[in-house]
């Protein structure tokens, strides 16, 4: 660290999100981005979330003051919409692939692995006979990118109003199984929302956090550093 | 929730899995196990059920009916009307439709009393206390079944009408729990000629209970609206054990076989007369019959199931179906609300299958390559400032000012940011702190991140140092700072090459700071210029101990005729306390006598 004019270093999530775009863009995925201050429509209603549910009560959402409409969204699932929105519109026919890093935020009390805000890498491929077996290809070939071929995936079984089946998925690393996020197959409400023909088309969606993919991979004891600007922090 | 092993068993008549196995089975099938614990001779789950399978899954029998499915074991028919019911005067009018079923029954002249030791142990394995045979018995039976009941004090009672109605403004109801609740016509309560009685599905009042002198009782086995239920519940601040049920929708059809079930075991415990049920049930659900065939099920899960596997899955399930061909007609029972299309059934295969049953394929379609502009600039930013010797921070949304606020944040920072700048400027100063540890010059730093105003957000970003900071958008920063030549070329291979670097999935490991203060000493020494450069650094290196947090620094060198001085700066921390002086001192001192006795001199 000592020559003049060195580079700079590159925050850890970065490090992360940029490994991981590498991935997914190789493979085809084309990265979306959608706004971290939401409507409720795109936070919840096209992703088939009822309201006065208690499914509504699964995560905890940002309401912004004097405004009934507005969350600060609390996946990255909405890029979902956003984007199939406008691909439905533009009149153009699957197949597609995006993936979505975005900052999304909950309303929940911090300890050293959870903060109100967080990254999820949001991953969406919808075809004509796009499955959850190709789901469970996609999510290992990334995994094992990310974290050497020594690994192993497991389903379970979850809910998500926006997937149906719905599933959460472990990895083992050395020697540890770990939660790492959720997934499924795209619900057809959510596809026909969207104006995509569910009778024929169909897909599956990831929203895994990239905190836990960082603190596992570089054996971080605390993610709270990460949002101080403390240089220290950048050292991957 | 809650779920005694030992309860299960009386589901079956053969020996259940070991405690070990049925956690497993219900993990990799079904739902999330939160925690096992041992109690005397029971085993107790505390189950996260699925919230869409809080519909009938909150209860004994609804996990029975899991643990039935995944191990293929039969539930065995339960016996029960050890009673012969007469005829009655009970009356029950239903004004509002958000009552969606209620069925009454009075039983006359029981012994209110002690439980017997078998309700009271099952219902304090999953953490509930016993107060008497009839109250116990609702319990338990809520807990087996997963249908909240209720019971009045028929003689408290104003006549032998019940009414299901909204509340009056101005009315008042105090609960069992003896809290004071203020109705309105948004709420729905059940009540007598003259007084309200209880709160519809939240909680009973103390006008009609059921005491130790109790004689004769009402019985209700009763539905409402899910929503106007949740609402009530939340408004009134009154959150129980059948608002979770009945928030959740249960089905009404399970009325029937809750008032056999619970009748029966008041009969049992507290003896007493059984009448006819009154049942007032308007609209009864409709049998929902779903179609699903092979291909689509090996379509959706990208599976090679034959059919005989899949029906088999029918078969652990208890679903009535009809095969037509590759078809399958099932009869949905009325307990699974969550279960209306085919799509839904594609799940029920393959969790029950098992989802290891799932082989790992890439898709084999070719995607066109696209390019996200917005995306693109913003990695071509980040890169440049990287170039140019800027480092990444991130810094928190949260400020505490700014344009817009959020409601109730468990944190004192309400606002979220509306620049870059204000975080940006304190990250420079931490760092110019840290900035001997840090072993650079100068703190230059950058973040890119969107920022919020009342009406828009706006990906920004900013850079600078301690003389500065500059933050424009990102469209601002691209388009001034981006040469004309490239602006345009979006290429994918260019956007690939952006997040690339020799350092690719590396795995490394991170290193935690200290979070103790730093102590720094400067030391300059004369040494003859024909001495080994690194002579120095090594000792300073050996004899700085554990302590010397890095490397030493070499911050100043010159020459004076045929000698060199180089002066050093240590950085001196602990990971577990806080230095003192003296032990700095102490170091110091010693490395002072090993540089003077090698003949050096200090300056």
């Amino acid at each position: 660290m000592k020559e003049e004019n060195q580079k700079g270093t590159e925050h850890p999530l970065s490090v992360i999100i940029n490994d991981t775009i590498k991935v997914f863009t190789e493979l085809g995925f084309e990265v979306a981005i959608g706004p971290e201050l939401e409507d409720v429509y795109h936070n919840f209603d096209a992703l088939n979330v009822p309201k006065d549910h208690p499914a509504r009560d699964m995560q905890d959402t940002f309401y912004i003051k004097g405004e009934n409409e507005k969350v600060l969204r609390t996946h990255t699932s909405s890029v979902q919409i956003r984007y199939m929105e406008e691909f439905a519109k533009s009149g153009k026919k699957p197949p597609f692939a995006i993936i979505a890093p975005g900052k999304v935020f909950r309303n929940e009390s911090t300890d050293a692995f959870h903060e109100m805000q967080f990254y999820q890498i949001e991953g969406l491929f919808v075809g004509e006979n796009i499955s959850m077996a190709n789901l469970k290809g996609v999510l290992s070939y990334f995994y094992k990118k990310m974290l050497g071929e020594d690994i192993n995936l497991r389903f379970r079984p979850s809910f998500f109003p926006f997937t149906e089946p719905s599933i959460e998925f472990d990895l083992k690393y050395k020697g540890r199984w770990i939660e790492m996020g959720g997934a499924g197959m795209v619900h057809p409400n959510v596809l026909e929302k969207c104006g995509i023909d569910s009778n024929k088309y169909q897909g599956f969606a990831f929203g895994p956090g990239l905190e836990r993919l960082m603190v596992i991979k570089y054996l971080m004891p605390d993610i709270r550093p990460a949002y101080h600007g403390d240089l220290r922090f950048n050292q991957i | 929730m809650k779920v005694s092993y030992n309860w299960l068993q009386n589901y079956f008549e053969e020996k259940l899995p070991e405690p070990e196995k049925i956690f497993e089975g219900i993990i990799f099938h079904s739902f999330e196990v939160e925690d096992v614990e041992k109690v005397g001779d029971d085993t107790i789950f505390d189950i996260k059920t699925l919230p869409d399978r809080n519909h009938d899954c909150l209860s004994h029998f609804g996990i029975a009916k899991e643990v039935s499915a995944i191990f293929d074991l039969k539930i065995k028919d339960k016996k029960i009307k050890t009673f012969e019911p007469k005829s009655t005067e009970l009356k029950i009018e239903i004004e509002d439709s958000k009552c969606l079923r209620y069925m009454g029954r009075v039983v006359r002249n029981i012994k209110v009393g002690e439980s017997p030791d078998w309700l009271k142990e099952k219902l304090h394995a999953i953490g509930q206390k016993s107060i008497n045979n009839i109250v116990d018995a609702a319990n338990f039976v809520m807990f087996d079944l997963g249908q909240p009941i209720h019971c009045f004090d028929l003689d408290k009672l104003a006549s032998s009408n019940l009414i299901v109605r909204n509340g009056k403004d101005g009315e008042k109801i105090t609960t069992l729990d003896k809290k004071e609740v203020n109705l309105d016509d948004s709420i729905l309560v059940i009540a007598d000629e003259k007084n309200p009685l209880a709160i519809a599905g939240i909680k009973g009042g103390t006008k009609a209970e059921v005491d130790s002198n109790t004689k004769n009782i009402v019985i209700e086995v009763a539905n409402f609206n899910p929503t106007t239920t949740r609402k009530t519940a939340k408004k009134i601040g009154i959150l129980t054990d059948a608002v979770k049920r009945y928030e959740n929708e249960i089905t009404p059809e399970l009325c029937s076989i809750v008032m056999d079930s619970i009748t029966d075991l008041i009969y049992i415990l507290a003896g007493g007369e059984v009448e006819d049920i009154i049942d007032i049930y308007p609209n009864k659900p409709e049998q929902k019959i779903v179609t699903v065939s092979v291909s689509y099920i090996n379509k959706r899960l990208g599976s090679n199931f034959s059919k005989e596997e899949i029906e088999s899955v029918w078969k652990k399930l208890s679903f009535e179906y009809i095969n037509k061909e590759e078809n399958f007609e099932i009869k949905i029972p009325f307990l699974r609300i969550d279960l209306n299309e085919s799509y839904d059934l594609v799940e029920e295969v393959i969790r029950i299958l098992g989802y290891d049953r799932l082989e790992e394929k890439l898709p084999e379609i070719k995607l066109d390559r696209k390019v996200n502009e917005a995306y693109y600039k913003m990695l071509w930013i980040r890169n440049k400032l990287l170039t140019d010797g800027y480092s990444e921070v991130m810094n928190y949304a949260f400020r505490d000012k700014g344009e817009v606020e959020v409601l109730a944040s468990a944190s004192n920072k309400k606002f979220l940011r509306n620049n870059l700048t204000d975080g940006l400027k304190e990250s420079v100063k931490l760092n110019l702190l840290n900035i001997s540890l840090l072993g650079i010059k100068d703190v230059k730093i950058f973040e890119i991140g969107t920022v919020f105003f009342k009406d828009n957000e706006e990906m920004h970003v900013a850079y600078g140092d301690k003389k500065g900071i500059v933050e424009l958008t990102v469209e601002e920063y691209f388009s001034i700072n981006c040469p004309i030549e490239q602006s345009k070329d979006f290429s994918i291979e260019k956007f690939i090459s952006f997040v690339s670097h020799e350092d690719n999935y590396k795995i490394k490991e991170f290193k935690p700071w200290s979070l103790y203060p730093f102590i720094t000493r400067d030391i300059a020494v004369w040494v003859p210029e024909n001495t080994e450069p690194n002579t120095l650094f090594e000792i300073y290196k050996e004899l700085g101990t554990e302590l010397l947090i890095k490397d030493p620094e070499l911050v100043d060198k010159f020459q004076k005729q045929d000698k060199i001085s180089y002066a050093y700066r240590l950085v001196f921390q602990s990971y577990d306390r806080t230095l003192t002086d003296e032990e700095v001192t102490n170091i110091m001192s010693k490395i002072t006598d090993k540089v003077t006795s090698l003949g050096f001199e200090v300056r």
